[in-house]
C-alpha cells in the first residue's frame, strides 16, 4: 500500500468510527426523549402501561373539572367518547382549557386510568383541535363535523 | 376593482419573468451576444411589477376589500389599520407573495451592487434568480393566488388570530424572509459561476458578501421570533425547540458553516467542493423550512395558515431545485481544484474545518429531532414529539468544546503548524477564565459542574475576544476581523446568558385571590386590584400585582384579553426590568375570577443579555457586509 492510500484508509476508518459513535449518541438520546401520544382508548387496549413521560389527548368531559383548593390541584376526565382517563394536575389551567374542548396533557401514568399531569398543552386558539385529538376521536368513531374548523 | 389590478399585475410579472428568461436564452445562449442591457431591464421591470402587486395587496387589506378570499379570511373592519396591513403577509398567500418579492429584491440588489463583476457572471446569476422567481410565481398563481375572489362578497371578514396581532410579529416574518430567502442569490451565484467556469477564490470574495447580508437578517429574525415567543406566549421561555423555530435555525447553522468555509476558499484556495455543497445545502434547508411551516405537517404553536396540499407542491419544487443544482454541480465542478486539500493540525484553516464538523453535527441533531416525528407519523402513524431535553443534553457538551475552539482558532496562523507561539496565550486565557469563573460562582454561590463548565467555556471565548480588541486597539476599526470579533463576542455572551438563565431563573405558579398575597422562593406576590377596559376589538381584564424580591418592589399589570373576532382569550404578559434580568408575570383566566386568578410568575435571570447577544451577532454580520461593499474584486 502506498503511504497516501494508507493515510486515506486511516482517515476513512477514523471518520467512520466517529460518525457511528455520534450516530449512536443521537439515537440513544432520541429514544430517551421521545414522548409518545396516546388516546384514552389506546391506553385501555394496551396490555402494558407506558413508562415515563407521555401525552394523552381528547376532550375534557363535561362537568368533570374539579378543584381542590387546599392543594391547588385540579382533577378532570379526558375522553375520546369511548374510554376515559382521570387526570390530576397541579398548577394553573391555561386560558384555552374548557370543558368539551380538545386538550393534550403531558404527564406520567399512575395506572391505566389515572394520569399525573405535568403540563397542559393548550397554546392554540379555541376552535383549534390538536391533530392528535382529532385522530383519536376519529379512531373511536366519535368524530363530529362541528370540530372541523 | 383594485383587486383585479393585483391579479393582472401578478400575471404580467409572470409573463415578464418568462420573457426575461427567453431573452437570455435567445440573445446570450443561442446568439452568444454579450450585451445584457435589455435582459437586465426586463428583470428590473419584473421586480417593479411584483413590488407593485404586493403594494396592491396591502391596499386591499387596508381598505378591507372582502371580495378577496384572503382578505375575508384574515381581516376584519374592527381591526386597527396597522394589523390590517400586517395581515397582508400574516397569511399563506400574502406571505408567499412576500417570499417572491424578496427573491426579486435580492436579484435587484445584486444587479445594483455588482458593477465590479464581469457582465456574463452577473447576467447568468440573474438568469438563475429568474428561474427561482418563476418557479415560485407559478406556485403562487396556480395554487395560492392572493387575489382569488369570493362571491357573493361578504360584508365582514373572519378576523386575524389575536396571537398574530402584535407589532413584533408584524415585522418578524419579513426579516426571516429577508434572511433565508436571501440565500437564493448566493445559490444562483454558485450555479452561474459553475457554468461559466468562474468558481474560484475570487468567486468566494464576491459571494461572501451575499451570504453575510441574509445571514444578518436571519440572525435578527430569529432573535425577534425568540423575543416574540418570550413575551407573547407567556410561558417564560425564549426558545422551545419548536419545529418552526428549528426550521429557521437549520439554514442559519448551515450558512454559519458556509461563512467560515468560504474564508478558507478565498484565502487558501481550499474546500472548493465543500463550500459549493454548503451553499446548496443552505438554500435547500431554507426551502425545507418554508415547507415545514407552510405545509401543515407540523403541530406547533405556529400551526396557522397552512394547507397540506400545498406542501406537496413545495416538496416537488424542493426536489426539482435540489436535483437541478446537484446535476450542475456534478457536471461542472472544476476537478483541478481538488488536489490542494491538505490541512495541518494546528492551523487556522484546520480549526475552521473543525468548526464546520461541529456545525454539521449540530445541524444533524436539529434535523433529526425535527423530522423524526414527521417521518414516524408518515410511515407508522404513531404520534410522538421530541422533548427539549433531547437537544439540550446532546448539544451542551459539544457547544462547550466548540466555544473553546472558537477562542483558539483565530489565534493560529493560516497554513501554520505549531502551537508553540500561542501556547502562552491559550494558557493565560485559561488562568484568567478560571479565575473569573470562580469569582462568578462564589458570587452566585452555585457550584454545579455543568454550570461551572458552561461559564468557564463561554468566559474563555469572551476573554479571548477582549484580548484581541485590546491588543489591536489602533487598527481595530480598519481591520477585517472587526465583524468576527462582534459575532464571536455575541455568541460567547449568548451561551453565558443561556447558562445563567438556565440555572438561576425561577418559576412560580399560584392561584391568588384579590387582595391576598403569596410567598415562595423568597418572592412575594401581592394581588392588589383588578381593572377592566373595553377596546375596539377586545375587552381587557387587568390584574395589578406587587412583587417583592430582595427588598425591591415591582408593580406589574398583566391582563387577559377577550377578542371578539375571532372569539378567543389571550394572556398579555407584563415584564419589568431588574438589571439584566426580568420580572415576568402572566395571568390565566379559567372560569370565575372571584375564585382567584391563576398567575404564572417567572424571574428570568440575565435574559436581557440574550437579546444583547443576538444584537451583537447581527451587528457583526452587517459590519462585514458593509465593509465588503467597496472592494474591487473582478
Amino acid at each position: 500500500m502506498t503511504p497516501s492510500r494508507k493515510k486515506r484508509l486511516t482517515y476513512f476508518l477514523v471518520s467512520a468510527v466517529v460518525v457511528l459513535i455520534l450516530g449512536k449518541f443521537i439515537f440513544n438520546s432520541l429514544q430517551k426523549n421521545t414522548i409518545y401520544f396516546f388516546s384514552p382508548t389506546d391506553l385501555y387496549l394496551n396490555s402494558e402501561n407506558p413508562k415515563g413521560l407521555i401525552r394523552v389527548g381528547g376532550l375534557v368531559k363535561k362537568g368533570s373539572v374539579q378543584e381542590n383548593k387546599n392543594e391547588a390541584t385540579y382533577t378532570f376526565v379526558v375522553t375520546d367518547l369511548k374510554n376515559d382517563i382521570y387526570v390530576e394536575y397541579k398548577g394553573i389551567l391555561p386560558n384555552l382549557f374548557q370543558e368539551e374542548k380538545g386538550v393534550v396533557v403531558e404527564g406520567t401514568l399512575k395506572d391505566k386510568k389515572f394520569l399525573l399531569g405535568k403540563t397542559i398543552l393548550a397554546k392554540h386558539d379555541e376552535n383549534y383541535m390538536p391533530p392528535e385529538v382529532a385522530e383519536a376521536l376519529k379512531k373511536s368513531g366519535n368524530w363530529n363535523k362541528k370540530y372541523d374548523q | 376593482m383594485i383587486s383585479n389590478l393585483g391579479a393582472v399585475l401578478l400575471i404580467v410579472s409572470f409573463l415578464t419573468t418568462c420573457s426575461t428568461l427567453f431573452l437570455y436564452i435567445k440573445n446570450n445562449i443561442i446568439q452568444k451576444s454579450s450585451i445584457y442591457l435589455q435582459f437586465f431591464l426586463f428583470y428590473k421591470v419584473s421586480f417593479y411589477l411584483i413590488l407593485f402587486s404586493f403594494f396592491v395587496l396591502i391596499v386591499c387589506f387596508a381598505i378591507s376589500d372582502f371580495s378577496i378570499i384572503s382578505v375575508y379570511e384574515n381581516s376584519h373592519t374592527d381591526k386597527p389599520l396597522f394589523y390590517k396591513i400586517s395581515a397582508a403577509w400574516g397569511n399563506h398567500e400574502g406571505s408567499m407573495l412576500l417570499f417572491i418579492l424578496v427573491i426579486s429584491l435580492y436579484g435587484i440588489l445584486f444587479l445594483l451592487n455588482s458593477k465590479n463583476i464581469n457582465d456574463s457572471l452577473r447576467a447568468c446569476t440573474i438568469f438563475f434568480q429568474s428561474i427561482i422567481q418563476l418557479i415560485f410565481l407559478s406556485f403562487l398563481i396556480f395554487t395560492s393566488n392572493p387575489f382569488s375572489k369570493i362571491f357573493p362578497v361578504p360584508v365582514q371578514g373572519l378576523g386575524l388570530n389575536p396571537i398574530l396581532q402584535d407589532p413584533l410579529l408584524a415585522i418578524h416574518p419579513p426579516f426571516l424572509y429577508l434572511g433565508y430567502v436571501g440565500f437564493s442569490l448566493v445559490f444562483s451565484l454558485l450555479l452561474a459561476a459553475l457554468i461559466l467556469k468562474q468558481y474560484n477564490s475570487r468567486w468566494a470574495s464576491i459571494a461572501k458578501k451575499w451570504i453575510m447580508l441574509p445571514w444578518s437578517f436571519l440572525s435578527f429574525g430569529i432573535g425577534l421570533g425568540s423575543f416574540w415567543a418570550y413575551y407573547e406566549l407567556g410561558w417564560g421561555g425564549y426558545w422551545f425547540w419548536d419545529p418552526v423555530e428549528n426550521a429557521s435555525l437549520m439554514p442559519w447553522i448551515a450558512s454559519t458553516a458556509l461563512i467560515h468555509s468560504i474564508v478558507v476558499m478565498e484565502k487558501l484556495k481550499k474546500l472548493f467542493a465543500w463550500t459549493a455543497i454548503l451553499t446548496i445545502l443552505t438554500f435547500i434547508l431554507s426551502l425545507f423550512g418554508t415547507f415545514l411551516v407552510r405545509s401543515g405537517v407540523l403541530n406547533s404553536v405556529h400551526a396557522f395558515a397552512n394547507d397540506p396540499e400545498r406542501g406537496v407542491y413545495i416538496l416537488f419544487i424542493i426536489t426539482i431545485i435540489t436535483l437541478g443544482s446537484l446535476i450542475i454541480y456534478i457536471l461542472k465542478f472544476p476537478k483541478e481544484s481538488v488536489n490542494n486539500n491538505s490541512f495541518a493540525l494546528f492551523s487556522r484553516d484546520f480549526s475552521i474545518l473543525l468548526n464546520n464538523y461541529f456545525l454539521i453535527f449540530i445541524l444533524t441533531v436539529v434535523i433529526v429531532g425535527t423530522t423524526y416525528p414527521i417521518l414516524l407519523s408518515v410511515f407508522t402513524g404513531e404520534t410522538i414529539s421530541v422533548g427539549p431535553q433531547y437537544y439540550n443534553t446532546i448539544l451542551a457538551p459539544f457547544i462547550f468544546i466548540f466555544l473553546i475552539l472558537m477562542a483558539m482558532g483565530p489565534l493560529m496562523k493560516w497554513n501554520g503548524n505549531s502551537l508553540i507561539s500561542i501556547k502562552q496565550k491559550i494558557f493565560s486565557f485559561f488562568i484568567v477564565s478560571i479565575f473569573l469563573t470562580i469569582l462568578i460562582s462564589l458570587y452566585l454561590s452555585r457550584y454545579n459542574f455543568i454550570f461551572l463548565l458552561g461559564v468557564l467555556c463561554s468566559v474563555y471565548l469572551i476573554v479571548s475576544v477582549f484580548y484581541e480588541i485590546v491588543m489591536s486597539k489602533k487598527t481595530f476599526f480598519t481591520k477585517q476581523n472587526f465583524s468576527r470579533l462582534f459575532s464571536h463576542l455575541g455568541f460567547g455572551l449568548l451561551i453565558l446568558a443561556i447558562t445563567l438563565n438556565h440555572f438561576f431563573s425561577k418559576e412560580i405558579n399560584a392561584k391568588i385571590h384579590l387582595g391576598e398575597s403569596f410567598f415562595k422562593q423568597g418572592i412575594k406576590i401581592n394581588f392588589l386590584k383588578s381593572e377592566s377596559s373595553k377596546e375596539k376589538n377586545f375587552e381587557e381584564l387587568f390584574g395589578i400585582y406587587k412583587i417583592t424580591k430582595d427588598n425591591k418592589t415591582f408593580i406589574l399589570k398583566p391582563s387577559v384579553r377577550k377578542y371578539k373576532q375571532p372569539q378567543q382569550f389571550t394572556s398579555e404578559t407584563s415584564i419589568q426590568r431588574d438589571g439584566l434580568s426580568d420580572v415576568y408575570i402572566a395571568m390565566d383566566y379559567a372560569g370565575d375570577p372571584s375564585m382567584g386568578m391563576g398567575v404564572r410568575f417567572y424571574y428570568n435571570y440575565f435574559v436581557r443579555l440574550i437579546w444583547i447577544s443576538f444584537a451583537l451577532i447581527t451587528i457583526g454580520g452587517i459590519v462585514s457586509f458593509v465593509r465588503r461593499g467597496n472592494e474591487k474584486t473582478i
